[in-house]
């Protein structure tokens, strides 16, 4: 072993994470079939019935894609944000604040019928993701406070007032045995374009291309690689990195509030715990495996969405929904190591020089 | 005669913290030699569920403490092969290995939910009815003073030990400790494992001891605040145990705010734990001018120079 | 002669084309304080590397103690003595001395340390406690600590690889004098590994020198043979490469009135510094690292906002004002941290190359890649730099590629003033050729070059003239026809005669 070293490869292989992801893919297939026949279940059966379920018809499909809305959305954020290096943990409680900020617009304004006026409720979902992360892009970039313990934190304080809010001042007496807040008026639903599908999902292709923009094309992307490479370059050049770092987490909190605002309008149309489940952690781990490309979430997240879907719905046949999780985790677990083996190479130590 | 509210505060203070210390201790160790592991939520959930299943099914409260300290043992050697060997992003292997953690828990436990232990852990001094501090202090359970021992422990190990200091110098310098022969990979692999070990302790103490049976998501958080502890406690262990003293005392004073008269409300104060985390940790970081007591190689994987 | 106590024969060692080592004999004896000597990029590195176990070789025998070696590794060689001091230290810095001396496995002294540390912090002349931490100790004492490590470990045999070019003149002589009772006394066998012939002249007994991969002289007496036998071993026919002096020089682009900078620890790391540079004039900074230099290229760059003075480009006042003012006067600066200031780590070679002109490839917030990828492509051409994958990591061009790269990017738009600091700093023979020419070049075009280096023999043949820095100001200032390396060694320690 003391011969070897590892070295990083010098091409990147363009198409490795994608490469990555297939084959993590197909070893949590394996995994969750192991799993499935210890419980005495034919995998083929479950795994058919979840295809069909998930994405055989054009209501089980538009169920997978808005189930996929949030993931993509707080995806997207992180994604942006790891642009100057940075991490953002507190996508879940992002997605809460913007719910929140959205009811709380919707509550102290006049409901109107109207694209603008739904506009301006999702407007103000995408402040309160941005409220959310205030404190930590601040504490960052003034004083080089860890960002991943404080965006973590801040998901239980913003979940707290949740929880707060629901069963204070916000709730509401016709939902006695579940506490929420009161029902947003269906005239601010957002439209459905086919089947059941969520215009929230139109939503989510644009900013899918606009992350995509930000990233890769504008100058504030290239401004943003500079910063997260080396704050003394940046420095060097004449670009603003604390700048750069927090308007990448202003954007990349509101990205997440958003999400929780289409949820809102789209799915609960009320604020209550049942905003998002877990979606804010699930988005960092594919934001990664894909490389923070945008393309690649919008991709992963559909395919998360249409697992999640499968899962609740093989609850039916006795199966714990459970395993949608573990197939998914189990994925980007198998994605992040076969990563290792297109990243490095087993080079004899010898030559270089 | 000390006011019974205040035992009962006390006790419930030294549990919590108990709780929380154990995990952040091991949290500590491994984030001393330079990995992090953001698996900590996952594992102690592993470990509590794992020993809470061995409880039932063997009645053996020593065979459910082992087994619950091994399999996040074992959880956590993924976590070090894939950071240590393969060098991967320790921050994505931890959040992984949360997610995984917590959704294999649930799934292997969910048989098990609404179960009643025969057995319970015990305290090691009997007293009836304590009613003063040292009989609080003497009425704890075994993992209690476990909790003490391994403090002691690890603060010895760490200052006067050859490896506790090889240890350190490891997450301070991969490349001078290199230079100096130090074995870096076992070194960090062990304390990965070791780290783990103890998040399982806190685990297994959850579900025997603190609650004590399995319900899903029952570590409600605490590996997070544990990972925050270790900032908070600047990487010492009395200091850690002193942060884990304060949240304790947070969270066993919730439920117990309106009979002292306070009128605010129960979901408030569950979330001033966290408001305080960052508070101190916004606050430290500035007054330390960065200079936190954080290992400097934290989260860097090791590369020998190819040269 | 007694049996040598390290002894190699017909050493060869290839990386692709290059021979690094070609067929080379090497000897030591014990108890002697041995120098090699050879230019950069002769192979001294590269025959140390094998003699530590780092490069294996393609042919050749290696004996130590007599006993033939088959294959070398790094901790076999330090099981059997060999130690190395590298000019990169690698001492941990929030860790006492005794902790960097103490913790490796291969320490001998566990039980009397603290006899062994008096005895040799008297030898090396370290004043410090062994208690005190390594980032409060200077430069020159760190390495006191380094060659410590090799005598804690009981290395027999001591490579110290250019010791002397991070000391002042008084830390050299202390360090000649430890090392002759170590010799002495403890019987070390020492290797000085060195371009410097003052150095070899005054440590050494002995004298081998490399060049082009080749040993072209063994055993040499030192105090037999004559300094300009070891030139002529060294670079061969005294091929004046020297540099045509006699550059037409202009109007003043450069000038620098009363700087004065106070830093957050309220210490002057800059006091009082005037100069001016004309058009095709070269003004070498001579100094030991940690005298101002950073900071005063900081300030006259425009990192450093906040200072007392003023900077003026071409009759420009520009204090005050910031790097992007810096880049309109047409000012490039070359920065000696390469990978982490001039160019940004993790981040493609394309994007690299875009720093200094980036906006001008985008339209209002879009950026064109494709006008990016056609500017890097110039450069490529121009500057004859190797880098097959744009889009991959910067650090996967070698170092002198990356030297290229940041050079050419900030040269190609022929600037005003140029601020190049430490340029050629660890780069083989051939990349610093090129550099040197790109300098000249641009000097002939007209800028003005303010060159900051610790290599004096550098400063000597490119500058017209040349200041020294001590603590912050200049503490001497010199016409290069009036320059002598010992005065100028002397100010660089603080001493103006």
């Amino acid at each position: 072993m003391n011969n070897y070293i590892l070295s990083k490869k010098l091409f990147r292989n363009e198409l490795s994470t994608f490469y990555s992801f297939l084959i993590g893919f197909i070893i949590a297939l394996f995994v969750g079939s192991l799993i499935l026949l210890i419980q005495d279940k034919n995998p083929i059966d479950v795994f058919s019935l979840m295809l069909k379920l998930s994405v055989g018809s054009i209501n089980s499909l538009s169920n997978s894609l808005n189930k996929a809305i949030p993931l993509i959305l707080a995806g997207l954020g992180i994604s942006i944000i790891n642009s100057v290096r940075l991490w953002n943990i507190g996508a879940e409680g992002q997605i809460f604040m913007g719910a929140l900020a959205l009811n709380f617009f919707y509550i102290n304004s006049s409901i109107q019928n109207s694209a603008l006026y739904i506009f301006l409720l999702l407007t103000a979902s995408f402040i309160g993701g941005s409220i959310c992360i205030l404190i930590p892009a601040l504490t960052k970039v003034l004083f080089g406070v860890n960002e991943i313990i404080t965006t973590l934190l801040t998901n239980y304080i913003v979940f707290g007032l949740t929880i707060y809010l629901i069963n204070g001042v916000w709730k509401d007496p016709a939902s006695l045995n579940f506490p929420a807040a009161a029902y947003v008026s269906e005239l601010v639903y957002l439209p459905i374009i086919v089947g059941k599908l969520s215009s929230g999902f139109l939503i989510c292709i644009i900013f899918t291309l606009l992350a995509f923009y930000i990233k890769d094309k504008s100058v504030f992307g290239y401004e943003m690689r500079i910063a997260g490479g080396s704050e003394l370059t940046a420095i060097y050049a004449g670009i603003s990195a604390k700048q750069k770092a927090f308007l990448a987490m202003l954007i990349g909190g509101g990205f997440a509030g958003l999400a929780g605002g289409i949820e809102l309008l789209s799915q609960t149309h009320r604020v209550s715990t049942g905003i998002s489940q877990g979606f804010g952690y699930t988005a960092i781990i594919v934001a990664a495996i894909t490389g923070m490309r945008p393309l690649g979430i919008f991709l992963v997240g559909c395919l998360f969405g249409a697992l999640t879907i499968g899962g609740s719905v093989i609850q039916t046949i006795g199966v714990s929904s459970y395993i949608a999780e573990i197939i998914q985790a189990t994925t980007l677990f198998g994605a992040l190591v076969a990563q290792f083996f297109f990243s490095y190479e087993i080079k004899k130590k010898v030559e270089n020089g | 005669m000390v006011d019974i509210q205040f035992i009962g505060l006390l006790n419930a203070t030294l549990q919590a913290a108990t709780l929380l210390f154990i995990a952040a201790l091991g949290e500590l160790i491994t984030e001393k030699s330079g990995i992090l592991n953001l698996g900590v939520e996952g594992m102690i959930s592993i470990g509590a569920v794992s020993g809470f299943i061995a409880a039932i099914n063997t009645g053996s409260l020593f065979f459910a403490i082992i087994i619950g300290v091994l399999s996040a043992s074992v959880f956590a050697s993924i976590h070090a092969f894939v950071t240590v060997v393969l060098k991967q992003d320790q921050t994505v292997s931890g959040l992984i290995l949360t997610i995984l953690g917590l959704s294999l828990s649930s799934l292997i436990g969910k048989k098990y939910v609404g179960k009643k232990l025969d057995v319970k852990l015990e305290s090691v001094v009997n007293i009836a009815e304590p009613d003063s501090i040292l009989d609080i202090f003497l009425s704890q359970n075994i993992i209690f003073y476990l909790g003490i021992l391994l403090m002691v422990a690890t603060a010895y190990v760490l200052k006067r030990t050859m490896f506790g200091r090889r240890l350190e110098a490891i997450g301070e310098d991969l490349k001078s400790s290199d230079s100096m022969g130090l074995k870096i990979a076992k070194t960090q692999f062990i304390a990965t494992c070791v780290g783990g070990a103890f998040a399982g302790l806190s685990g297994v103490y959850l579900t025997l001891s603190y609650v004590p049976y399995w319900t899903d998501g029952m570590t409600a958080g605490r590996g997070w605040i544990a990972l925050a502890l270790v900032i908070f406690g600047g990487w010492k262990p009395y200091r850690t145990a002193f942060g884990a003293l304060l949240f304790g005392f947070l969270e066993a004073l919730g439920p117990r705010l309106q009979t002292y008269g306070f009128e605010m409300s129960p979901y408030i104060v569950k979330i001033t734990p966290y408001i305080i985390t960052i508070l101190v940790l916004i606050l430290l970081t500035i007054f330390k001018n960065g200079d936190t007591g954080a290992p400097r190689n934290i989260g860097i994987p090791f590369f020998r120079e190819n040269r | 002669m007694t049996v040598p106590i390290l002894e190699v024969k017909g050493i060869s060692k290839t990386f692709g084309k290059v021979k690094a080592l070609d067929s080379v004999d090497f000897y030591l004896q014990k108890g002697v304080v041995h120098g090699l000597l050879g230019e950069n990029g002769a192979g001294k590195s590269s025959l140390m590397n094998v003699l530590s176990g780092i490069y294996i070789p393609e042919q050749g025998t290696i004996k130590i103690q007599n006993k033939k070696i088959d294959r070398l590794n790094p901790e076999l060689a330090s099981s059997l003595g060999i130690g190395m001091v590298h000019q990169e230290f690698r001492l941990i810095e929030n860790f006492t001395i005794k902790d960097n001396l103490t913790l490796s496995k291969a320490n001998i002294f566990l039980e009397n340390f603290k006899e062994a540390y008096l005895k040799y912090s008297e030898i090396f002349s370290l004043n410090s406690s062994y208690n005190t931490l390594v980032k409060d100790l200077s430069v020159g004492e760190k390495q006191k600590v380094e060659i410590m490590k090799l005598i804690f470990k009981n290395s027999a045999i001591m490579l110290l690889d250019e010791p002397t070019a991070v000391l002042t003149p008084q830390e050299t002589s202390q360090l000649k004098i430890s090392l002759e009772t170590l010799s002495k006394e403890d019987e070390k066998t020492i290797v000085l590994i060195t371009h410097k012939l003052k150095e070899i002249k005054d440590f050494t007994e002995t004298i081998f020198v490399m060049k082009n991969g080749k040993m072209v002289a063994e055993n040499l007496q030192t105090d037999e043979v004559s300094d300009k036998h070891l030139i002529e071993l060294m670079m061969g026919e005294i091929k004046t490469i020297s540099i045509r002096k006699d550059n037409l020089k202009g109007e003043t682009k450069l000038e620098v009135q009363n700087i004065s900078l106070i830093n957050n620890d309220e210490v002057n790391v800059l006091n009082d510094i005037s100069f001016n540079i004309k058009s095709g004039e070269i003004l070498g900074v001579a100094g030991v690292s940690g005298n101002g230099q950073v900071e005063l290229a900081n300030v006259i760059c425009g990192i450093q906002q906040e200072f007392n003075g003023k900077v003026l480009i071409n009759s420009n006042d520009v204090s005050g004002k910031g790097v992007k003012s810096r880049k309109k006067l047409n000012l490039s600066y070359i920065p000696e941290n390469r990978l982490g200031v001039g160019l940004a780590p993790g981040v493609s070679v394309l994007d690299n190359s875009a720093i200094r002109e980036y906006f001008k490839a985008s339209y209002g917030p879009h950026l064109s890649k494709g006008k990016m990828v056609n500017y890097l492509n110039d450069l490529i051409k121009q500057f004859s730099i190797k880098a097959p994958d744009v889009k991959a990591e910067i650090s996967t061009l070698s170092g002198g590629n990356m030297q290229k790269l940041l050079m050419g990017r900030e040269l190609i738009s022929n600037p005003e003033v140029i601020v190049a600091a430490q340029p050629t700093r660890g780069l083989d023979v051939s990349a610093v050729e090129s550099i040197h020419k790109l300098i000249i070049n641009q000097r002939n075009e007209g800028s003005a070059v303010l060159l900051i280096s610790e290599d004096l023999d550098e400063l000597f043949k490119l500058s017209d003239r040349i200041i020294v820095l001590y603590e912050g100001r200049i503490i001497k200032e010199v016409d290069i026809e009036s320059a002598n390396i010992e005065s100028l060694g002397l100010a660089m320690a603080g001493i103006n005669e």
